[in-house]
């Protein structure tokens, strides 16, 4: 099963899980089945409108691809990663 | 292959303004920063002293690693005793002067002493021919900025500054110390900002520091080779990663909003509504119509977190507009829009002021109901009245434990002394461990981790772990938003000396800091009953969970032992 990989500040939703194993062929298909496994962490990925918030990037193994790339195809050992820009200042 | 040789300490009596120029012990050697600060304070200062007399002990060191090519490695430490939380402190700043210190051989200028006539003002001129102390009567009571374009006129293309300004000479304990940015208007915008320094240097009748190489090269590194291959590697992995920081901490309000830690009126709410009008994105697209943009505020920087911001003319209005300055000054003050937070960020710079610490006092007058929420252009005036020394000006300018003293009002968050930062510790359980352990006081760069999940069995080791790779990294000269880890540092130490430092030396020295620390605030008074979150945090609930500081004391003091190494100490990156 592809993997999601859970940055630190929204491992709220996940009560500490870094890395969470979904359903799904397509980015977006693994990102619902996150959300349906957590529903806290819709909220944290997905705006009102239904899209990715634009301060998280994902990854797809390592490769960053865009927001609205959902439909980008996932394997089932691929790993797709959520970053979101934290930091003091 | 023995690296950098012949460097020195200057030691400067402000009591005769006598210059002294020692060789740094050869056992030092591999410190500076934050760890050479606290082992000189140590040393060389009465932990019981009166942190505006003459017996505390003004230190700026800095990073092992600045004045080389490693990139961002340009931070400075100013240390002290603090007058805001009576123990040590280590406030961390970047522009030029911690570069041009150390391409002249100079790991710390250590200042003592106060002239008999606290209405003298002094500057330390440090240059290729050497050190002097000379009486600045024209620079009395300037602001920082026109302080540093009458320095230029008189000063080579060269020199960067360190200043104070009317906050510091008035000895206000949210005063903070200014270095100069690698602009070529050389704009005092980069603040050693916490723990009122700034009174301390203010209470030795010293203005500024201006620092000249000339045209003194960077410093030259035993193995040369492996150095120089560190500084292409290490720069080639950044920019091939994400660049978190690309757009700057400002842009983090959203996320920070929806964990939680946007703190609102004075932290009675987790979440601004307004942080749509304060999220940092409105600054980036300002850029596109007003000019200014992200730069790197010291030489070598390859992080440039730092945004320049200009006003609707496109002028030239302030730099860096951080994320902790729009949440305290901003949300936290019910200030709803980023162009206010802009001028008042300008005012504390010109003021040399803590913009945390300045905030989190505004919000208290405001919450005690002697101000308006959300009163941008009174919260202008009230920092015009700190530079003027107005009794109100004098409370706000001496934090918010000052301003809760004089209104005694109950609502007041503070550790130590010392305001909150934005960060937290009710959704940041870990983070609060460090608040309450840190020889800082509630300073988020002493270790800040963002993880709400984060286990209950965790957050004692996440907080020391991360106090101790910060601990090294504001050792280093390292810049935090670099996120170096223990291994990094030490592959870069050990190329600098031509030595192999080990993970276990480098895990040894980053402990030894906070020992060092810890120990100078044992000495000062400090004791465990301090270790405390101030009542409103306790009881103030946040978020839909109703989220408080829960954790107990027991827990807590736990992050005193040394926990142990284990593999992730030596991944984890530097955080602030």
């Amino acid at each position: 099963m592809p993997q999601v990989k859970i940055p630190p500040p929204y491992q709220g939703p996940t009560e500490g899980r870094a890395a969470v194993e979904v359903r799904g062929d397509r980015v977006g298909g693994c990102l619902e089945d996150l959300c349906r496994q957590f529903p806290d962490f819709r909220p944290q990925l997905f705006d009102a409108a239904g899209g990715v918030h634009r301060f998280v990037t994902l990854f797809v193994n390592g490769e960053e691809i865009a927001r609205d790339a959902l439909d980008t195809p996932v394997g089932s050992d691929d790993q797709v990663e959520i970053l979101a820009a934290i930091a003091g200042g | 292959m023995s690296g950098p040789t012949g460097d020195t300490i200057i030691r400067v009596d402000m009591t005769n303004q006598s210059v002294s120029i020692d060789p740094i012990p050869d056992e030092w050697k591999l410190l500076g920063g934050r760890g050479l600060s606290a082992k000189i304070l140590l040393a060389e200062c009465d932990p019981a002293c009166d942190p505006l007399g003459p017996d505390n002990v003004l230190v700026m060191a800095p990073g092992v690693l600045s004045g080389t090519a490693a990139p961002t490695s340009g931070r400075i430490s100013i240390g002290g005793k603090s007058p805001l939380t009576g123990g040590i402190k280590e406030a961390n700043a970047g522009g030029n002067p911690s570069q041009d210190l150390m391409k002249l051989g100079h790991r710390a200028v250590v200042v003592k002493g106060q002239p008999a006539d606290p209405e003298k003002r002094y500057a330390l001129d440090v240059n290729a021919d050497g050190v002097t102390v000379k009486e600045v009567p024209d620079c009395k009571g300037k602001w920082n900025y026109a302080l540093i374009e009458h320095l230029a006129q008189s000063y080579s293309d060269t020199a960067s500054f360190i200043s104070i300004g009317p906050a510091g000479e008035l000895k206000l304990k949210g005063a903070s110390v200014a270095c100069t940015d690698q602009e070529q208007e050389r704009h005092p915008a980069r603040h050693a900002a916490r723990g009122g320094l700034g009174a301390v240097m203010g209470a030795k009748g010293l203005k500024y520091v201006a620092v000249d190489p000339g045209k003194t090269g960077v410093r030259q590194p035993a193995d040369k080779k492996a150095f120089t291959g560190l500084c292409k590697q290490y720069t080639k992995d950044y920019l091939a990663g994400p660049q978190m920081f690309k757009t700057g901490t400002s842009t983090v309000v959203p996320v920070a909003n929806m964990l939680n830690t946007f703190p609102y009126k004075n932290r009675t709410e987790g979440q601004s509504p307004d942080a749509e009008t304060l999220d940092g994105h409105r600054i980036v697209e300002s850029f596109e119509t007003r000019g200014g943009g992200m730069h790197n505020c010291m030489t070598g920087c390859i992080v440039k977190c730092s945004n320049v911001v200009h006003d609707a003319e496109g002028n030239y209005k302030t730099s860096a507009l951080e994320f902790e300055t729009l949440t305290l000054l901003g949300a936290n003050c019910a200030i709803q829009s980023w162009e206010d937070v802009a001028d008042l960020d300008r005012l504390c710079d010109e003021v040399g002021l803590d913009t945390i610490e300045t905030g989190a006092a505004i919000a208290v007058l405001m919450d005690a109901g002697e101000m308006d929420w959300g009163d941008a252009e009174g919260a202008k005036r009230l920092l015009h009245e700190i530079a003027d020394g107005t009794e109100l000006g004098k409370a706000i300018g001496n934090g918010a434990a000052a301003v809760g003293k004089r209104t005694k009002h109950h609502r007041v968050p503070t550790v130590r002394g010392q305001s909150v930062p934005a960060w937290d510790p009710r959704p940041l359980k870990a983070t609060g461990v460090t608040y309450c352990t840190s020889p800082m006081g509630a300073d988020h760069t002493a270790g800040l981790i963002v993880n709400p999940g984060l286990p209950e069995e965790e957050w004692v080791r996440a907080s020391q772990e991360a106090q101790m790779v910060n601990a090294l990294c504001d050792s280093s000269g390292f810049c935090q938003f670099l996120q170096p880890t223990l291994d990094d540092i030490r592959k870069f130490y050990g190329a600098l000396y031509g030595e192999e430092i080990s993970r276990e030396q480098a895990s040894d020295m980053a402990w030894q800091v906070l020992q060092d620390e810890w120990e100078f605030n044992r000495r000062a008074g400090w004791s465990e009953d301090g270790d405390q979150m101030p009542d409103c945090l306790k009881q103030d609930p946040i978020g839909p969970a109703k989220m408080v500081w829960d954790v107990s004391a027991d827990l807590v003091v736990k992050a005193y032992e040394r926990q142990g190494d284990r593999e992730e100490l030596f991944a984890m990156k530097a955080s602030g």
